[in-house]
Protein backbone atom coordinates (compact mmCIF):
# COMPACT_ATOMS: atom_id res chain seq x y z
CA UNK A 1 0.00 0.00 0.00
CA UNK A 2 1.39 3.40 -0.97
CA UNK A 3 1.67 6.10 1.68
CA UNK A 4 0.43 9.55 0.70
CA UNK A 5 2.80 12.46 1.11
CA UNK A 6 1.96 15.85 2.59
CA UNK A 7 3.88 18.77 1.11
CA UNK A 8 4.23 22.48 1.71
CA UNK A 9 5.16 23.16 -1.94
CA UNK A 10 2.77 22.00 -4.68
CA UNK A 11 5.59 21.35 -7.20
CA UNK A 12 6.91 18.60 -4.96
CA UNK A 13 3.72 16.56 -4.78
CA UNK A 14 3.74 14.69 -8.10
CA UNK A 15 7.47 13.81 -8.23
CA UNK A 16 7.43 12.70 -4.60
CA UNK A 17 4.36 10.52 -5.12
CA UNK A 18 6.05 8.87 -8.09
CA UNK A 19 9.24 8.25 -6.12
CA UNK A 20 7.34 6.73 -3.19
CA UNK A 21 5.35 4.41 -5.44
CA UNK A 22 8.17 3.37 -7.77
CA UNK A 23 10.85 2.87 -5.13
CA UNK A 24 8.34 1.38 -2.67
CA UNK A 25 9.42 3.65 0.16
CA UNK A 26 7.88 3.33 3.62
CA UNK A 27 8.61 6.77 5.01
CA UNK A 28 10.74 9.78 4.24
CA UNK A 29 11.25 13.53 4.38
CA UNK A 30 12.26 16.10 1.78
CA UNK A 31 13.88 19.09 3.41
CA UNK A 32 16.20 22.04 3.15
CA UNK A 33 19.73 21.53 4.54
CA UNK A 34 18.70 23.92 7.33
CA UNK A 35 16.17 21.34 8.53
CA UNK A 36 12.98 22.89 7.20
CA UNK A 37 10.69 20.12 5.91
CA UNK A 38 8.95 20.58 2.57
CA UNK A 39 7.38 17.17 2.33
CA UNK A 40 6.94 14.03 4.37
CA UNK A 41 5.29 10.66 4.11
CA UNK A 42 4.82 7.72 6.46
CA UNK A 43 5.13 9.70 9.71
CA UNK A 44 2.28 10.05 12.16
CA UNK A 45 3.09 13.32 13.88
CA UNK A 46 5.17 16.47 13.75
CA UNK A 47 7.45 15.31 16.54
CA UNK A 48 8.75 12.40 14.48
CA UNK A 49 9.41 14.61 11.47
CA UNK A 50 11.10 17.21 13.67
CA UNK A 51 13.54 14.58 14.97
CA UNK A 52 14.22 13.26 11.47
CA UNK A 53 14.83 16.76 10.09
CA UNK A 54 17.25 17.66 12.87
CA UNK A 55 19.11 14.35 12.47
CA UNK A 56 19.28 14.48 8.67
CA UNK A 57 20.49 18.05 8.77
CA UNK A 58 23.23 17.12 11.24
CA UNK A 59 24.16 13.91 9.40
CA UNK A 60 24.43 15.83 6.13
CA UNK A 61 26.74 18.42 7.67
CA UNK A 62 28.86 15.72 9.32
CA UNK A 63 29.03 13.58 6.17
CA UNK A 64 30.11 16.53 4.07
CA UNK A 65 32.90 17.37 6.49
CA UNK A 66 33.91 13.72 6.88
CA UNK A 67 34.14 13.42 3.10
CA UNK A 68 36.28 16.54 2.88
CA UNK A 69 38.67 15.17 5.47
CA UNK A 70 38.85 11.61 4.16
CA UNK A 71 38.44 12.04 0.44
CA UNK A 72 39.04 15.72 -0.26
CA UNK A 73 35.41 16.20 -1.29
CA UNK A 74 32.08 16.02 0.57
CA UNK A 75 30.04 12.82 0.81
CA UNK A 76 26.56 13.48 -0.51
CA UNK A 77 24.87 10.10 -0.50
CA UNK A 78 24.42 7.68 2.36
CA UNK A 79 22.95 4.22 2.68
CA UNK A 80 22.55 2.41 5.95
CA UNK A 81 21.18 -1.14 5.88
CA UNK A 82 19.49 -2.29 9.06
CA UNK A 83 18.15 -5.73 9.86
CA UNK A 84 14.65 -5.14 8.48
CA UNK A 85 14.78 -1.61 7.14
CA UNK A 86 17.28 0.50 5.26
CA UNK A 87 17.88 4.23 5.09
CA UNK A 88 18.84 6.13 1.96
CA UNK A 89 19.92 9.76 2.13
CA UNK A 90 20.86 11.98 -0.78
CA UNK A 91 20.57 15.51 -2.08
CA UNK A 92 18.64 17.01 -4.96
CA UNK A 93 18.67 20.39 -6.63
CA UNK A 94 15.89 22.65 -7.76
CA UNK A 95 17.79 25.29 -9.65
CA UNK A 96 20.64 26.42 -7.41
CA UNK A 97 18.80 25.45 -4.22
CA UNK A 98 20.01 22.29 -2.52
CA UNK A 99 17.54 19.96 -0.82
CA UNK A 100 18.00 16.79 1.18
CA UNK A 101 15.99 13.62 1.01
CA UNK A 102 15.84 10.71 3.40
CA UNK A 103 13.83 7.61 2.64
CA UNK A 104 13.24 4.33 4.43
CA UNK A 105 12.62 1.06 2.63
CA UNK A 106 12.53 -2.64 3.46
CA UNK A 107 13.01 -5.91 1.60
CA UNK A 108 10.14 -5.04 -0.70
CA UNK A 109 12.59 -2.71 -2.46
CA UNK A 110 16.36 -2.54 -2.89
CA UNK A 111 19.15 0.03 -2.89
CA UNK A 112 19.52 -0.34 -6.64
CA UNK A 113 15.84 0.44 -7.17
CA UNK A 114 15.86 3.39 -4.78
CA UNK A 115 18.97 4.86 -6.40
CA UNK A 116 17.48 4.44 -9.84
CA UNK A 117 14.15 6.07 -9.04
CA UNK A 118 15.82 8.79 -6.99
CA UNK A 119 17.84 9.74 -10.08
CA UNK A 120 14.53 10.07 -11.97
CA UNK A 121 13.15 12.15 -9.10
CA UNK A 122 16.18 14.46 -9.30
CA UNK A 123 15.60 14.85 -13.04
CA UNK A 124 11.93 15.64 -12.63
CA UNK A 125 12.74 18.30 -10.04
CA UNK A 126 15.23 19.79 -12.47
CA UNK A 127 12.39 20.27 -14.95
CA UNK A 128 10.29 22.44 -12.63
CA UNK A 129 12.91 24.96 -11.63
CA UNK A 130 11.40 28.41 -12.25
CA UNK A 131 8.16 28.15 -10.28
CA UNK A 132 9.81 26.17 -7.52
CA UNK A 133 12.37 28.82 -6.71
CA UNK A 134 9.77 31.48 -6.13
CA UNK A 135 7.81 29.24 -3.81
CA UNK A 136 10.69 28.00 -1.66
CA UNK A 137 12.73 30.80 -0.12
CA UNK A 138 16.12 29.96 1.35
CA UNK A 139 16.84 29.59 5.07
CA UNK A 140 16.50 32.69 7.22
CA UNK A 141 18.83 31.54 9.98
CA UNK A 142 15.94 30.95 12.36
CA UNK A 143 16.32 27.16 12.47
CA UNK A 144 13.69 26.45 15.11
CA UNK A 145 11.15 28.91 13.71
CA UNK A 146 11.52 27.53 10.19
CA UNK A 147 11.23 23.96 11.39
CA UNK A 148 8.08 24.73 13.40
CA UNK A 149 6.46 26.62 10.54
CA UNK A 150 7.12 23.79 8.09
CA UNK A 151 5.77 21.22 10.55
CA UNK A 152 2.65 23.34 11.07
CA UNK A 153 2.17 23.36 7.31
CA UNK A 154 2.55 19.57 7.09
CA UNK A 155 0.55 18.48 10.13
CA UNK A 156 -1.45 21.54 11.16
CA UNK A 157 -0.66 23.79 14.14
CA UNK A 158 -0.03 22.11 17.50
CA UNK A 159 -2.84 22.59 19.98
CA UNK B 1 35.75 -15.08 -6.20
CA UNK B 2 35.90 -11.78 -8.10
CA UNK B 3 38.05 -13.42 -10.78
CA UNK B 4 35.51 -16.21 -11.16
CA UNK B 5 32.71 -13.69 -11.66
CA UNK B 6 34.74 -11.73 -14.20
CA UNK B 7 35.36 -14.95 -16.07
CA UNK B 8 31.66 -15.85 -15.85
CA UNK B 9 30.38 -12.59 -17.39
CA UNK B 10 33.17 -12.58 -19.93
CA UNK B 11 32.35 -16.11 -21.10
CA UNK B 12 28.64 -15.29 -21.32
CA UNK B 13 29.16 -12.03 -23.16
CA UNK B 14 31.11 -13.79 -25.92
CA UNK B 15 28.19 -16.08 -26.75
CA UNK B 16 26.44 -15.13 -29.99
CA UNK B 17 23.58 -12.70 -29.45
CA UNK B 18 24.46 -11.77 -25.85
CA UNK B 19 24.39 -7.97 -25.63
CA UNK B 20 25.42 -7.79 -21.99
CA UNK B 21 26.04 -10.06 -19.02
CA UNK B 22 26.07 -9.01 -15.39
CA UNK B 23 26.42 -10.43 -11.91
CA UNK B 24 24.06 -8.48 -9.65
CA UNK B 25 23.51 -8.46 -5.90
CA UNK B 26 20.26 -10.33 -5.24
CA UNK B 27 19.27 -8.13 -2.29
CA UNK B 28 20.54 -4.70 -3.30
CA UNK B 29 20.24 -4.91 -7.10
CA UNK B 30 23.69 -3.39 -7.56
CA UNK B 31 26.09 -4.58 -10.25
CA UNK B 32 28.95 -6.70 -8.95
CA UNK B 33 30.51 -7.44 -12.31
CA UNK B 34 29.49 -6.55 -15.86
CA UNK B 35 30.76 -7.31 -19.33
CA UNK B 36 32.38 -4.53 -21.34
CA UNK B 37 29.85 -2.46 -23.27
CA UNK B 38 29.63 -2.97 -26.99
CA UNK B 39 31.29 -0.26 -29.06
CA UNK B 40 29.11 2.81 -29.64
CA UNK B 41 27.06 2.34 -26.45
CA UNK B 42 28.05 5.42 -24.48
CA UNK B 43 24.80 5.58 -22.49
CA UNK B 44 24.97 1.88 -21.63
CA UNK B 45 26.16 2.29 -18.02
CA UNK B 46 22.93 3.84 -16.76
CA UNK B 47 20.78 1.41 -18.72
CA UNK B 48 22.69 -1.51 -17.26
CA UNK B 49 22.38 -0.23 -13.72
CA UNK B 50 18.64 0.14 -14.22
CA UNK B 51 18.30 -3.27 -15.83
CA UNK B 52 20.33 -4.83 -13.02
CA UNK B 53 18.21 -3.24 -10.29
CA UNK B 54 14.93 -4.19 -11.95
CA UNK B 55 16.05 -7.70 -12.88
CA UNK B 56 17.13 -8.49 -9.31
CA UNK B 57 13.86 -7.06 -7.99
CA UNK B 58 11.84 -9.07 -10.50
CA UNK B 59 13.71 -12.24 -9.66
CA UNK B 60 13.00 -11.67 -5.99
CA UNK B 61 9.28 -11.26 -6.69
CA UNK B 62 9.16 -14.32 -8.92
CA UNK B 63 10.94 -16.24 -6.17
CA UNK B 64 8.21 -15.24 -3.74
CA UNK B 65 5.50 -16.30 -6.17
CA UNK B 66 7.27 -19.58 -6.79
CA UNK B 67 7.54 -20.21 -3.06
CA UNK B 68 3.89 -19.38 -2.52
CA UNK B 69 3.02 -21.92 -5.20
CA UNK B 70 5.24 -24.40 -3.37
CA UNK B 71 7.50 -24.75 -6.37
CA UNK B 72 10.72 -23.79 -4.65
CA UNK B 73 13.43 -21.50 -5.97
CA UNK B 74 13.07 -20.45 -9.62
CA UNK B 75 15.70 -22.18 -11.73
CA UNK B 76 15.67 -19.95 -14.77
CA UNK B 77 13.72 -16.85 -15.69
CA UNK B 78 13.25 -15.48 -19.18
CA UNK B 79 11.54 -12.25 -20.13
CA UNK B 80 10.72 -11.99 -23.81
CA UNK B 81 10.37 -8.50 -25.26
CA UNK B 82 10.00 -7.01 -28.75
CA UNK B 83 13.70 -6.45 -29.25
CA UNK B 84 15.17 -9.40 -27.37
CA UNK B 85 15.19 -11.20 -24.07
CA UNK B 86 16.40 -10.86 -20.52
CA UNK B 87 17.50 -14.05 -18.79
CA UNK B 88 18.04 -14.33 -15.05
CA UNK B 89 19.44 -17.14 -12.96
CA UNK B 90 19.87 -16.96 -9.19
CA UNK B 91 22.95 -18.22 -7.42
CA UNK B 92 22.85 -17.69 -3.66
CA UNK B 93 23.48 -14.00 -2.91
CA UNK B 94 23.77 -12.93 -6.56
CA UNK B 95 21.75 -13.20 -9.75
CA UNK B 96 23.23 -13.67 -13.17
CA UNK B 97 21.58 -11.44 -15.78
CA UNK B 98 22.01 -11.67 -19.54
CA UNK B 99 20.48 -9.35 -22.11
CA UNK B 100 20.02 -11.10 -25.44
CA UNK B 101 19.38 -9.93 -28.96
CA UNK B 102 16.42 -11.38 -30.80
CA UNK B 103 18.58 -13.85 -32.71
CA UNK B 104 20.53 -15.19 -29.73
CA UNK B 105 20.95 -18.92 -29.19
CA UNK B 106 18.73 -19.20 -26.11
CA UNK B 107 19.47 -22.88 -25.52
CA UNK B 108 23.17 -22.32 -25.28
CA UNK B 109 22.82 -19.19 -23.16
CA UNK B 110 20.51 -21.01 -20.77
CA UNK B 111 22.91 -23.93 -20.44
CA UNK B 112 25.89 -21.65 -19.81
CA UNK B 113 23.99 -19.61 -17.25
CA UNK B 114 22.75 -22.66 -15.37
CA UNK B 115 26.23 -24.17 -15.31
CA UNK B 116 27.74 -20.89 -14.16
CA UNK B 117 25.20 -20.60 -11.35
CA UNK B 118 25.77 -24.19 -10.21
CA UNK B 119 29.54 -23.86 -10.28
CA UNK B 120 29.54 -20.97 -7.78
Amino acid sequence: MMVNPTVTEPWLDAPLRRLIGDARLISGVFLLPSGRALGQFGFRDAGEVMSVCALVSAINASAQELGRQLDGKPFYEMHHPGVDRQVFMARAFVGPQEYLFVGVFDNDSSLGLVEMYFAEFQQSLGNIVPQAQAAAPGPSGDFEGELNRSLDALFGPLR
Amino acid sequence: MRAAMTEMVSALSFLPGVAAAMVVGADDGLIVEASAPRSGQAAAADQRRHTAALAAYLYGKVGRASNMARLGIPAFMRLEAEGGQVCIVGSREVVLVAILDRDANLGRVRLEMMQAAQSR
